[in-house]
């Protein structure tokens, strides 16, 4: 082998070498950034959904909301369009909504609403900022709860799109803007569901 | 015989570069394995740099046809397979229902899709980046309007 052979013979093998490992290093750096911590600040949501008849069924969705916040405007199907669903019943049966949570909004901390019966107890409060539903189903063998958390900026991002239809992406960049939470809580005999927020790119419970 | 092994040398040198590429890009693999009665093993592994080559093969009309039933789906294809680069390692959806079980993550910039049911599995993974370059591939053929 000459030597002009022997130094092409080097280059190729560099690049050789080069091709072949640069899907390893990659790897190595993704498996490094892995964690169940993400890395750069970014807010997760989590739906957890356990249902606990015989089959045991279970359903676990981890959505980067970024990611929810620019796929969305890409969904033009029913009533989603560019982010924003209209709903039909904003002003339901003559009950302004948007008028109601702008009187919740401005007004003080407080309980709105308590209704207790033999059938269910429902309570809508408000409280540092947090907008509370706890609802309490006594219909069902075991009682049935449902706790609703939506930070008050969130529901205001969600009705800050025309009257009749909430703006998705906006209420999901306000979500982004919140620190870790637990949205719903449903827990009855037949299943228990769970929606938070989190930096978490897993599901660790 | 110098001229032999120059000769050998470029053509290995050229094999080495050309697989090396190829699959640096990562590999689109499908497995659907049925187990019941005569079932089918269909297993289909294809080099993922080829795929935006390949397309430029693909007779005209048979893109456009493509383009037509896909172009209700492709922003939204092509928004998902964007954004979903940006998180390389992530669990997104994991369903069990009794013997019925579906897995969708992403894994070293691979999108892997598992699903498992009784006398049927299917695995498929594909790079993003591919289905990214596929979906502005389709999105390109559509008429301007």
């Amino acid at each position: 082998m000459t030597s002009r052979t022997r130094h092409f013979f080097h280059v190729i093998a560099f690049l050789a070498a080069a091709f072949l490992y640069a899907p390893l290093g990659t790897q190595a750096q993704t498996s490094s950034a892995q964690s169940s911590t993400s890395a750069h600040g970014e807010r997760w949501l989590h739906v957890r959904v356990i249902s606990s008849n015989s089959k045991g069924e279970t359903v676990r969705v981890n959505v980067p909301l970024e990611l929810a916040e620019k796929v969305l405007p890409a969904i033009d199907h029913d009533r989603l369009h560019n982010g924003k669903v209209r709903v039909g019943c904003m002003d339901c049966d003559g009950v302004d909504v948007r008028t109601v949570f702008e009187a919740v909004r401005s007004s003080k901390d407080g309980e709105f609403v308590t209704v207790q019966s033999n059938d269910a107890d429902v309570s809508v409060m408000k409280k540092e900022g947090m907008l509370f539903v706890h609802v309490h189903d006594k219909n069902k063998p075991k009682h049935s709860q449902v706790e609703v958390k939506v930070p008050m900026k969130v529901v205001e991002a969600l009705l800050s799109g025309s009257k009749d239809e909430l703006d998705i992406v906006a209420g999901l960049h306000a979500l982004a803007g919140q620190g870790d939470v637990e949205l719903v809580s449903v827990k009855d005999d037949e299943s228990t569901i769970r929606v938070w927020l989190d930096s978490k790119n897993v599901t660790t419970d | 015989m110098v001229l032999l092994a120059k000769i050998a040398l470029g053509f290995g040198a050229t094999v080495v570069l050309a697989g090396a590429y190829t699959f640096h890009e990562g590999v689109l693999r499908v497995d659907v394995d049925e187990t019941h009665g005569r079932g089918q093993h269909v297993h289909v592994w294809v080099p993922a740099a080829i795929v935006p080559m390949a397309m430029h093969f693909v007779p005209r009309g048979r893109m456009l046809e493509a383009e037509e039933r896909s172009a209700k789906f492709m922003p939204l294809v092509h928004a998902v397979a964007k954004e979903l680069q940006k998180y390389p390692e992530a669990e997104l959806v994991e369903v069990h229902d009794g013997p019925q079980y579906v897995r969708v993550r992403t894994h070293n910039g691979n999108l892997l899709i598992d699903a498992e049911e009784p006398g049927q599995t299917v695995h498929v993974s594909c790079p993003l980046a591919t289905i990214d370059d596929v979906s502005r591939e389709l999105a390109a053929l559509a008429p301007a309007s």
